[in-house]
């Protein structure tokens, strides 16, 4: 029966149409720079079939950091930061400015949920014995991360210029202070000064903004550089983990055993 | 200066990378001749290794330009920092405004210039006369364990504050009766004299010196204490330069703080 | 010479390499959608938090729109103050644990251990911990001191974080007088007085009373003290706590009036314990 070909074959051609279509730029870029093939490896990589949802916090700490430098930005259209303007900026953003309050909301309920996940996603780690070989460095780069980000919590807590934030940097910085041999010092150049005013106000945000984030996406990227490098680690706890023991092979004198291979999500039978 | 180092960093850099490209560098990397044959080292034209000359001419300048990029620009973010504050005197109204063995609470601007962020407050007592000299006790507010605002344990009186204008600040006069000073932190608690009698507290409260000008009590600069003995006008206090919070002035932990920012000009 | 620990390590690498080429799935869209899925909750829960900060903290009627309470905490504070008397300094919630460390460390000598030693050691820890731990043991069944350490970390930090959220004050105490007047069934008049000139007297920097106040140094609770001392006794004990034997309370006879201290008296003996 001699018919128009079945429907499946007829949307396939045109599938593979578009799918021709959108390749030009996309090559048209691979040639010149490498980064299709380079998002490609990353999307497409292979990670062990029993990564689980504890695999998910170290993700979702990067979007709550993604959250806060978003937000973060935003409000630096409209924060001032000198004392005697800061507070004002502060209530303009929460009462006036459109959709302000939601925007300054984020970033401060933000904080604290990334430095919550920060916690979750080390405690993961840790108890995943994922810190160990060849991830030592990942760890190191992750702990040094840890103080960074406390660091911008500290910093930003001082910019609403309200009571509690004046009051708990002065404490802060004291604390640093008690340091021994640099300490003073150290407390000093926190403060700019042998007060804490307008140069302390203006040097943590310049640290909040500048030098704590730069800081920050120089280390998240290579944190998660080593991770697609190194690989994910499967559950301590799983079967079927990867990089698990092998058995010792059965003398042959039992017929040969032979494992069957299960059925692999994400690949075609037979390979 | 920026740009400066980067043109010059960039040209040496080609300059480099030239070098480091051409057929000389290739001969230089052959094997010595052999040590027996002195005339024929003499005599080598390659003796003067130009490939080690520029190499370290690269780094040398390469760290003489980040030098001259980076030193400043720390200098700038630094120092500033540890420039000597000299302390104007703040004029805190007549003497009359402070009856003997009263206290009052004193909020003054510590640098009217700077405006509210230098609002400071202190506790004064009068202690009358000794050898026709006012004699007062002035105590900072500012606890010397992590800095806190320190309170008076004993009734305030709000609706009894004179005030009194200096210039364009104005500074508070508020009666308290404390007996004793306590922290709202971490559970400091100090006597009438500032001397610490519970708490984490490492030294007695700062006190300021004063000056009478014209009948009128002015405070001239803070300094630190050890201890206080004996009351009042016969207070043997323990001085010490101005140290901040948390930091010990006598005692074994005294040298965990050998340097302190005023050290510097 | 590599130990035996990285010899037997880059093995189990090299068979995890080869596991995951073999068997693993491709991270997008198994692991991805995963990741993705999470991500979308933490947002969410993000703009919740923020909504209900929002729409919770009440307008109050400070002229700059200071709220002064809600759900979630205030909008802001009042502006600061460097010169205020009557504030109490806090931290941001995830400090907390510093901050109560910093109330355990009492000793003056010690206070450098509470505020860096104590935080540098255990960054220090945590940054030597992959050179600690040097056994290629993944599973927690066999790991017992790395199970024991992480219990302990979490039940310590949770403790000090909870801890340093409702560590109490001393000071401040001066907005529990009406519920100290209620409670204690506290008379009007001088009795009333009393309790407010207690409040405002930095005694519950020492004593509690009816879950007001510090216990500091020893000294008792106050509030049935009205069952064990009468006004007199009471009277002349504040007046001059060291004809009694006690050392350590300030003096109030040096500072207060006669009429004060019989108000504080009178609310004292008014004091029998609880409602």
């Amino acid at each position: 029966m001699a018919v128009a070909p079945p429907p499946t074959r007829r949307r396939k051609r045109r599938m593979d149409k578009v799918v021709e279509v959108v390749n030009i730029p996309l090559n048209w870029l691979e040639e010149r720079s490498g980064i299709v093939g380079g998002v490609k490896y990353f999307l497409f990589r292979r990670v062990p079939r029993d990564t689980n949802w504890f695999h998910t916090l170290g993700s979702a700490t990067l979007t709550a950091f993604l959250v806060q430098a978003g937000t973060g930005v935003i409000l630096a259209f409209y924060y001032q930061p000198t004392p005697d303007e800061a507070y004002e900026s502060i209530r303009h953003i929460t009462h006036d400015v459109t959709l302000g309050w939601l925007v300054r909301g984020m970033h401060r309920w933000g904080a604290s949920v990334f430095i919550i996940l920060l916690f979750l996603h080390m405690g993961r780690v840790f108890l995943f014995g994922a810190y160990k070989y060849p991830r030592e460095l990942n760890w190191i780069v992750g702990v040094l991360i840890l103080p960074l980000a406390l660091l911008m919590g500290f910093t930003g807590y001082l910019l609403p210029w309200d009571q509690t934030a004046y009051w708990a940097t002065v404490v802060g910085i004291n604390l640093n202070g008690t340091g021994p041999l640099v300490g003073p010092l150290l407390a000093q150049f926190l403060r700019g000064g042998d007060e804490i005013g307008a140069e302390t106000l203006t040097r943590f945000y310049a640290l909040h903004m500048l030098l704590l984030p730069g800081a920050l996406f120089a280390l998240i990227g290579l944190h998660l550089y080593l991770v697609v490098r190194l690989g994910v680690s499967s559950p301590p706890w799983s079967d079927e983990a990867a990089g698990r023991e092998r058995p010792e092979p059965e003398p042959s004198g039992d017929g040969g055993l032979v494992r069957p291979r299960a059925r692999v999500p994400g690949r075609p039978r037979g390979e | 200066m920026i740009v400066v180092g980067v043109i010059i960093t960039l040209i040496f850099a080609f300059l480099w990378a030239r070098d480091v490209m051409s057929p000389r560098r290739k001969r230089a990397a052959e094997p010595e001749p052999e040590p027996g044959h002195p005339a024929v080292a003499e005599a080598e034209p390659e003796r003067y290794d130009r490939n080690a000359f520029l190499e370290l001419t690269t780094l040398g300048l390469g760290g003489v330009i980040t030098a001259v990029v980076a030193l400043p620009v720390i200098g700038f973010a630094v120092l500033p920092a540890f420039t000597r504050q000299e302390y104007e005197g703040v004029d805190l109204g007549p003497l009359d405004n402070f009856p003997e063995n009263e206290w009052r609470e004193a909020t003054f601007l510590l640098e009217p210039s700077a405006g509210e962020v230098s609002r400071r407050t202190v506790f004064v007592r009068s202690n009358g006369d000794v050898d026709g000299v006012p004699n007062m006790t002035i105590i900072s507010n500012r606890c010397v364990h992590l800095g806190c605002p320190v309170q008076a344990g004993g009734p305030r009186e709000d609706q009894d504050a004179e005030t009194f204008q200096a210039g364009d600040a104005e500074v508070r006069l508020t009666p308290v009766q404390p007996a004793n000073f306590s922290c709202p932190c971490h559970g400091g608690a100090y006597d009438t004299e500032g001397n610490r009698i519970a708490g984490p507290p490492v030294r007695a409260l700062d006190r300021w010196t004063f000056a009478i000008e014209g009948g009128n009590l002015t405070l001239v600069a803070p300094y630190s204490v050890g201890e206080v003995e004996g009351e009042g006008a016969n207070a043997q206090i323990e001085a010490y330069q101005l140290q901040g919070p948390g930091e010990h002035v006598d005692g074994l932990s005294a040298f965990l703080y050998p340097i302190q920012a005023q050290d510097f000009e | 010479m590599a130990s035996r620990y990285i010899t037997e390590s880059r093995e189990q690498h090299k068979r995890y390499k080869e596991d995951v080429e073999r068997e693993g799935k491709a991270f997008h869209p198994y692991a991805m959608f995963h990741d993705t899925v999470m991500s979308l909750v933490v947002v969410c829960v993000i703009v919740g938090l923020a909504c209900v900060w929002f729409f919770t903290a009440d307008e109050a009627s400070e002229p700059d729109g200071a709220s002064t309470s809600g759900t979630l905490g205030v909008l802001y504070e009042e502006k600061a103050d460097p010169g205020t008397t009557s504030f109490i300094p806090r931290p941001d919630w995830y400090f907390y644990f510093l901050f109560y460390l910093l109330r355990i460390f009492k000793w003056p000598d010690s206070v450098v251990l509470g505020t860096v030693g104590l935080p540098t050691i255990a960054l220090v820890l945590l940054l030597a911990l992959p050179f600690i731990d040097r056994r290629r043991e993944r599973r927690l069944s066999r790991r017992p001191v790395a199970l024991i350490a992480a219990a302990l970390t979490v039940v310590t930090m949770g403790v000090l974080t909870y801890k340093g959220a409702t560590a109490e004050e001393g000071t401040g105490a001066t907005g529990d007088v009406a519920r100290w007047i209620e409670e204690n069934n506290i008379p009007e008049g001088d009795a009333q007085e009393g309790a407010q000139l207690f409040a405002e007297s930095g005694c519950t920097n020492c004593h509690t009373y009816l879950g007001s106040g510090v216990a500091n140094l020893g000294a008792p609770d106050l509030s049935g003290i009205g069952n064990e001392m009468d006004a007199d006794q009471l009277q002349a004990y504040v007046a001059n706590p060291r004809q009694f034997g006690n050392q350590v309370m300030p003096v109030y006879g040096d500072t207060l009036s006669e009429e004060q201290l019989a108000q504080i008296a009178a609310f004292l003996e008014a004091s029998k314990g609880g409602g």
